[in-house]
């Protein structure tokens, strides 16, 4: 019986809270609908684009900042923007391809979370007649039709790689050096391994690999790997990393070994990387960067927009197109910097 | 005594739920000092009419005077501020927190301006207040390694912390042993030297008796009977409660223990639980099992039922030797064990009365193979077994056993082992916490079981109640049976005397020098 | 009148509907054919895993494991079947075998998580953690953290055709549901979630019913791993992941009680039902991945609250 008092004053609480729910879904649903309406007005005319973007996590800054440069370019040619991230789970990104289909999109972007699981979703929009782009990540092969817009792994870090054997040949003694690998599942770190064993070859008066950290694209791992390699050959002074993301780690561990140096200073480490996020481009600043790879994050959101329209005109568009990107270094830093993406996100 | 002001007079108190008049013009008076027993069978309304007297609700008609001062609760909080506090029936304790803690849940002492709390200010006050309710206890000791008579102590001491002027005690003795309701009673007496006044409600009418000035009779929401203590008896009390007259207590017996042996109990050894027992149960027996808590009645019951292990000695069930018994074994082989903790052992409280008078029976309701439960068969089933325990005829089988009163809780136990059809009997405390009228139901039940054809082994803690029912009586101590006693040498003071010799001079429970110990936590 | 509707066990499937009605005419594409199939898709699976769960929670116990089984009999199930250098590759029993070994992996897990609960009385919260970390690391370390491929459609169309899935998960719910309501196996489970001791000195065998229900769950996380891995027409060993919280979500909005003895399949068919509206309209309208868990942390926790409200209604 005390509980039928209690309950008087208790019920209104549920009660409020489904109001409030439903006031906020609305007023969120409201806020979703709402602004491409607008957008559409101030259309002249002609029937707006809608362009579902599907990412599989915004978790780096490289991706980050790739999202905002899609969505700039897709904005410039007034192209209405529906957005999914799918947290690095694949189930939940087919579930986001299905949706953007069945919402009848004129065009996917996608960051598939692999080579492999995304052919289903890829799949769905064929079979809708929906042209697809992949964004820095090709899909497997497949009976699945897609156009991928990616950078050049390969010659990229080849070129990274060399730059920096070009200045370790000027300090006229052998170097021992270090690599740090990425994910060997992801395609990408493939390419970057491949690119730095292919410009170490012939090299191998001057540069001496004694050690290849996997990373599994993990800073914990990574700081680990190169704590030990560290501790193993005190004398490395050579380091390349395949992407810029794990410097805060092989930072700290180069610290802790007392081989954090300025370029220039004594037991100077020759370091070299790939992505060219907002890290790197403040290394570099500070004069401890000797170079880095930099994918044109620029180029890439254009060329994937472009193939995208490309594709809906019925023009012929490669499977693969290529990011050449550039290497950014102490001695062109300054031209360079604009182009670079993680110079332009610190701000 | 008799000149001693009023603190509390109850004048013309009305209350209906629902249309239905459960209080009818209650008056009576509380006289500071004093105590007054309250007694009624479960339904008379005492609850409702404590619950008014604590705020949680309020009277329809008629006022409550506090000294003499118009006094209407809206809350616990305002009953609680007005000095009345309660013991309850099922403690309200935390048994995860200390001593400590619980006395000062509500009102933690504070440091001076901050929001934390005064650690030494509060040892120091439950040491004072242990110290008024004689309990030598560290105040850190966690209430879970607490007796239930030390509960009850430390709910006393919470309610002395709130400056308590009138104490409700609601059934304070139902789960304390003989020793502790002694000390409790002690207590109340020194309170009562304090000025503090009692509302005392119980089934147990000697301890009423025993204790109290005035008696009030609640019957169907009336006062049928108001006394002093000295002016009435048992007998006029249980006829007052229940409206007839009662010849007696317990119904005759009809038959006599057969010679088949049911169960016999070789030697049976546990250490630190049980030692040495031995005994024979016959068909259409009732033998009665006595002894303090903790002398290892229940531990033999769990033991023999196959809930805990035993090192030495044997059980033999119809002759058939049971090495290493399970419920599971002993269900199967006719076997009713109804635990002394209805609760947390007897009855799935959430779940229906169907459901649970159906639990240990539902594989003979199970088609072959096919293990599909027969509803149609077994709702029969239960509509006929409902009658035979004489279930309260306003509770559906749909409604959750949590709903009734401890009685037909009881007898829905009860029920649910009937319909296994079982043989023998293990009842541990079958009568606890149910009131006058239902409790001659249940022994009615037992006589009949008995005289159909079946063992039944009572343990019991009221010494009368095994002397009313049992053909012979083991009395246990520390473990062991220190006494046996036929029918006819029954005598209570030797059974008390087999049941109480040394035990608490040479015995130290482990957990008892644990608890002592102020650095075990 | 608001009493009654919470008390009702169909609250949850009138709020599914009504919801749906609400955001129909808002919602571009939800009433489509197309999306009600998207719909279907994403909810058998979630279901099949749910309703191994509703034993589980019936009988007063947990299993956090089943996303990990997920991930394991996936991949397990993913190298048997597989025609990139599988077991079984090109084989014509290769997607037979594969299923049955991804039902083994269910069966091992569960037997593992009811053995450890029941005969060395942990608790099953921390049990089945561990069991969850244990697998989980257990699928990453056998894949070496690649996904597998190439799997034979015979396997592949279980998941990526509604309406194969469809008549074998209906088929699975009505027995399941009949098995819960209707045998002794059922009632015992619900006796063993109101209270353990009580069922155990009745004469039910706890052990054994408990361990059927880890077993169960376990199965239904196989069954479930086929139908996402079918999907996604590859196996991950993170796969299911990040489903943990919609599964108990979906049992819990259903009605199902975390303190054992309520709870029903159809309740939790209604809560997957609800789950699956809100992920796909939320989805629809465009809202990103985070606020989505907003909002579904959001219904759950009501939910919870309704559950309690419903409780102290029925207790007054």
């Amino acid at each position: 019986m005390p509980h039928a008092q209690f309950m008087k004053r208790l019920l209104p609480i549920p009660i409020s809270i489904t109001l409030a729910s439903l006031f906020v879904a609305m007023w969120t649903a409201g806020c979703g609908s709402n602004s491409p309406t607008t957008q559409e007005a101030s259309g002249q005319g002609e029937k707006q684009l809608t362009v579902g973007v599907a990412f599989e996590t915004l978790q780096t800054e490289y991706w980050v900042a790739g999202f905002e440069a899609i969505k700039e370019q897709l904005a410039k040619r007034n192209i209405k923007v529906l957005e999914a991230i799918a947290n690095s789970d694949s189930n939940r990104q087919f579930e986001q391809i299905q949706t953007f289909v069945t919402r009848g999109v004129d065009g996917i972007i996608m960051v598939p979370k692999d080579a492999k699981t995304c052919i289903p979703s890829i799949r769905a929009a064929n079979s809708a007649g929906i042209p697809i782009v992949l964004f820095n990540r090709p899909a497997g092969e497949s009976d699945a039709k897609s156009v991928a817009v990616q950078a050049d792994n390969f010659k990229l870090s080849k070129e990274t790689v060399a730059f920096m054997i070009e200045q370790a040949r000027k300090t006229g003694t052998k170097h021992k050096a270090m690599v740090i690998m990425g994910d060997l599942g992801d395609i990408n770190a493939i390419g970057r391994r491949d690119g730095f064993d292919a410009a170490v070859k012939g090299n191998e008066d001057l540069i001496e690999v004694v050690s290849r950290v996997p990373s599994e694209w993990n800073q914990e791992k990574a700081q680990a790997g190169v704590v030990n390699a560290l501790q193993a050959h005190p004398d490395i002074s050579f380091i390349f990393t395949s992407s810029d993301f794990l410097f805060p780690s092989i930072v700290s561990a180069m610290k802790t070994a007392g081989k954090y140096k300025k370029i220039g200073e004594p037991g100077h480490v020759i370091l070299g990387g790939f992505d060219g996020d907002a890290t790197a481009y403040q290394m570099m600043k500070d004069g401890y960067l000797d170079a880095t790879g930099v994918q044109d994050v620029y180029f890439e959101a254009e060329a994937t927009v472009q193939a995208l329209l490309d594709l809906r005109g019925g023009k012929d568009v490669p499977t693969l197109i290529q990011d050449p990107g550039f290497v950014i270094h102490q001695g062109n830093m300054d031209e360079m910097t604009p182009k670079m993406w993680g110079a332009n996100i610190r701000k | 005594m008799s000149s001693s002001p009023r603190i509390l007079e109850f004048d013309s108190v009305e209350k209906s739920f629902f249309g239905v008049k459960v209080l009818k013009a209650v008056t009576f008076d509380l006289r500071t000092g004093t105590a007054i027993g309250l007694v009624g069978e479960n339904g008379a309304g005492k609850s409702t009419l404590m619950n008014i007297l604590g705020g949680i609700h309020t009277p329809d008609a008629g006022y409550i005077r506090m000294e003499g001062e118009p006094y209407a609760p809206r809350n616990p909080q305002d009953a609680a501020r007005a000095g009345v506090a309660f013991i309850h029936q099922e403690l309200n304790l935390f048994s995860n927190l200390t001593i400590a803690e619980n006395i000062f849940i509500t009102t933690f002492p504070r440091v001076a301006g901050l929001p934390m709390i005064a650690r030494k200010t509060v040892r120091e006050r439950a040491r004072s207040l242990l110290d008024q309710v004689g309990l030598s206890v560290n105040p850190n000791t966690r209430v879970e390694s607490l007796s239930a008579g030390e509960r009850q102590l430390v709910e006393i001491a919470k309610a002395l912390s709130l400056d308590a002027r009138i104490i409700i005690f609601d059934e304070p003795t139902s789960s304390l042993t003989a020793l502790e309701t002694d000390r409790l009673f002690e207590l109340i007496s020194t309170l009562r030297a304090r000025g503090i006044s009692m509302i005392y409600i119980s089934h147990a009418l000697s301890d009423v008796m025993k204790l109290c000035d005035d008696i009030v009779v609640l019957r169907d929401g009336e006062v049928v009977g108001k006394s002093r203590t000295a002016e009435t008896s048992t007998a006029k009390l249980i006829s007052l409660m229940v409206g007839r007259s009662i010849d007696q207590l317990y119904p005759e017996r009809t038959g006599r223990p057969a010679a088949e042996r049911a169960l016999s109990v070789r030697n049976l050894s546990q250490p630190g639980i049980v030692r040495n027992i031995a005994f024979d149960l016959h068909d259409q027996e009732i033998l009665g099992i006595s002894g303090l808590m903790g002398s290892g009645r229940s531990e033999l019951a769990r033991i023999l039922f196959g809930l805990d292990p035993f090192e030495t000695g044997e059980v033999l069930l119809w002759g058939e030797n049971l090495p290493k018994p399970s419920p599971r074994q002993c269900v199967r082989m006719g076997m009713a064990f109804l635990t002394e903790n209805r609760r947390e052992e007897g009855l799935c409280m959430e779940a229906s009365i169907a459901e649970n008078m159906a639990l240990v029976s539902l594989p003979n309701f199970a088609n072959r193979g096919g293990y599909w439960i027969d509803h149609g068969r077994l709702s029969k089933s239960l509509t006929a077994l409902r009658g035979a325990v004489r279930l309260t005829r306003s509770a559906r089988l749909s409604q959750a056993v949590r709903t009734l009163s401890g009685g037909n809780q009881q007898k829905v136990v009860l029920a649910k082992w009937l319909l296994n059809r079982p043989r023998v009997f293990i009842l541990d405390e079958p009568t606890r916490g149910i009131d006058v009228g239902a409790k001659y139901e249940v022994y009615s039940l037992i006589n009949k079981l008995a005289s159909d054809g079946a063992a039944v082994l009572i343990i019991s803690s009221e010494i009368e109640e095994l002397i009313g029912m049992c053909d012979q009586i083991l009395v246990m101590r520390n473990g062991e049976i220190a006494d046996t006693i036929r029918r006819p040498d029954f005598d209570r003071e030797r059974i008390l005397r087999g049941a109480l010799k040394q035990s608490h001079t040479t015995r130290t429970s482990p957990v008892e020098t644990a608890r002592h110990d102020p650095e075990s936590r | 009148m608001v009493k009654r509707l919470i008390q009702s066990e169909y609250l949850v499937l009138l709020l599914s509907a009504v919801y749906f009605a609400a955001l129909a005419p808002f919602t571009p594409g939800f009433a489509s054919t197309g999306n009600l199939a998207n719909i279907l898709s994403s909810m058998l699976p979630l279901l099949v895993v749910a309703m191994g769960q509703t034993f589980v929670l019936i009988a007063g116990g947990i299993d956090l494991s089943v996303t990990s089984t997920i991930a394991l009999a996936s991949v397990v199930g993913a190298s048997v079947a597989t025609g990139d250098q599988g077991i079984l590759s090109g084989n014509s029993l290769a997607t037979p075998g594969g299923i049955l070994a991804m039902l083994l992996v269910g069966a091992t897990v569960g037997s593992f998580n009811g053995a450890a609960i029941t005969r060395f009385r942990m608790p099953p919260f921390i049990v089945t953690l561990t069991t969850m970390i244990f697998v989980s690391g257990f699928a990453v370390w056998l894949t070496q953290s690649k996904s597998i491929f190439n799997l034979p459609t015979t396997f592949t169309i279980l998941g990526s055709n509604v309406w194969v899935a469809l008549p074998l998960v209906a088929v699975a719910t009505l027995v399941m549901h009949f098995a819960l309501s209707r045998t002794l196996l059922g009632h015992w489970i619900y006796a063993i979630g109101h209270n353990k001791n009580a069922a155990e000195i009745s004469g039910v065998p706890v052990r054994r019913v408990l361990l059927f229900t880890y077993i169960a769950s376990g199965l239904c996380a196989a069954a479930a791993s086929i139908l996402y891995t079918g999907r996604l027409e590859s196996a991950s060993p993170v796969m299911g992941r990040n489903i943990l919280l919609d599964l108990i979500g979906a049992t819990v909005i259903g009605g199902t009680s975390l303190y054992g003895g309520k709870g029903k399949i159809l309740w939790t068919v209604y809560g997957v039902l609800f789950l699956a509206l809100i992920d796909n309209s939320l989805n629809l309208l465009n809202l990103s991945y985070f606020t989505i868990m907003m909002a579904k942390g959001a219904v759950i926790v009501m939910a919870a609250t309704i559950d309690s409200v419903r409780n102290k209604l029925l207790n007054s």
